[in-house]
């Protein structure tokens, strides 16, 4: 498996950094191959330009940071995020990650007419960490919509085998040491789950 | 009364940038005193950063980053958003006004551990958006931009404001006639709201 892992949190004490680590760490045991990127850390920019927009459907990358992106998606078959959920969504940060680097050529085609064509075909597992603020019945009443643009949005444009794993710690403010820790091996039991049955099925990575 | 009109597209040649003329318009023809907040234009960052993350419950201080939009959005009796839907969800620059300016003590408050509205001078919400993709295939994903607006803002407003959520599908293939008419259905839609 070659597993790019995009985390997105301001700072590195966070628990979504531990979160991050355990995600890593399970990665590295199951004897995957890894690339994370950190948003925050690389000063990542979210917000489309107007020249990008205008040149959306024959993108001209010139930016070495987008560049980078770009080929870390074309290079794995396994995408993770890690990140907290602000206002029901994914960081603003991440959002500009989604609009920027998932383009057209790379992410998806629109071909003249038709309907959009998935362009993340080489992707067959999908996986979203998260930490919530509200409470998991609030999360649900409102129709997780964060989780869904990943898992159901980004998902639609990869393998259509595709399979996907959550984990998320919910009411945040109201975590104790203990529910974290919990978390934590939550985390890294699902994981190691979700990637023992992507790897023991050689006919899917023979398609590579 | 006073309308705030949160936009959203960098392009000024792009649909949404018609749509957003005419949401003003709309408005000012009604007779709304329009507040236009074109957050591109403005230079608006959409970054939380790492100070505002740490301060972020600390209602004395966790506004100063964003004061002047936090004022502009206590002024409003209506809140309007225009934007482009990009990959299920709204543009980053959009994201980050709702992590960075809909603040603890702004727009909720969290008593005993349960969140309530604190907006409640918004009597009147509206959105205007196009999707690329279809309706079904928003659908499919959930299409958690619709989620968004209608549920987890619309909560935080007043609990008697009117609520309008106006979206063209498809827009990639969208004929000059089905977007004029959707300028149109924004007219009548927008206008009728008080």
């Amino acid at each position: 498996m070659k597993a790019l892992v995009v985390y997105c949190h301001p700072h590195g004490n966070s628990f979504n950094a531990g979160i991050l680590k355990s995600v890593q760490d399970t990665l590295t045991a199951s004897g995957a191959d890894i690339k994370t990127l950190d948003l925050y850390a690389d000063g990542f920019q979210p917000g489309l330009s107007e020249g990008e927009f205008t040149s959306y459907l024959n993108p001209h990358i010139d930016c070495p940071l987008l560049t980078r992106y770009i080929e870390a998606v074309k290079w794995c078959d396994a995408l993770f995020f890690v990140y907290p959920t602000w206002w029901y969504g994914v960081p603003a940060v991440l959002k500009g990650w989604l609009d920027r680097v998932l383009i057209p050529g790379v992410a998806f085609h629109m071909p003249d007419g038709g309907d959009i064509q998935p362009g993340l075909t080489h992707i067959k597992s999908l996986g979203v960490f998260t930490t919530c603020g509200a409470s998991r019945k609030l999360t649900w009443l409102v129709g997780a919509p964060g989780k869904r643009t990943l898992l159901r949005g980004i998902r639609l444009i990869c393998h259509p085998n595709c399979k996907t794993v959550f984990a998320a710690h919910y009411s945040m403010d109201d975590s104790t040491p203990d529910s974290r820790s919990r978390h934590i091996e939550t985390v890294k039991a699902k994981l190691a789950r979700f990637v023992k049955s992507r790897i023991s099925k050689p006919a899917l990575t023979e398609n590579a | 009364m006073r309308a705030l009109v949160v936009f959203a597209h960098p392009c000024s040649e792009s649909f949404s940038a018609a749509l957003h003329k005419q949401v003003l318009t709309t408005l000012e023809k009604s007779g709304w005193d329009v507040d236009d907040c074109d957050l591109n234009a403005e230079g608006f960052s959409p970054v939380l950063t790492e100070e505002e993350r740490r301060n972020y419950h600390e209602e004395a201080i966790n506004i100063e980053p964003v004061r002047p939009y936090v004022e502009r959005l206590q002024k409003a009796d209506g809140l309007f958003f225009v934007y482009p839907v990009w990959n299920f969800g709204y543009p980053a620059i959009l994201k980050g006004f709702f992590d960075r300016v809909f603040l603890p003590g702004v727009s909720f408050d969290i008593v005993d551990g349960k969140v309530r509205g604190k907006l409640d001078n918004i009597k009147t919400l509206a959105a205007v958006t196009t999707y690329g993709g279809t309706r079904v295939r928003a659908f499919l994903a959930g299409d958690p931009p619709r989620k968004c607006m209608t549920r987890p803002v619309r909560f935080v407003v007043n609990r008697a404001a009117q609520t309008k959520y106006l979206a063209l599908y498809d827009m990639n293939r969208a004929s000059d006639q089905k977007r004029a008419s959707f300028l149109n259905r924004v007219d009548n839609e927008i206008g009728a709201l008080r």
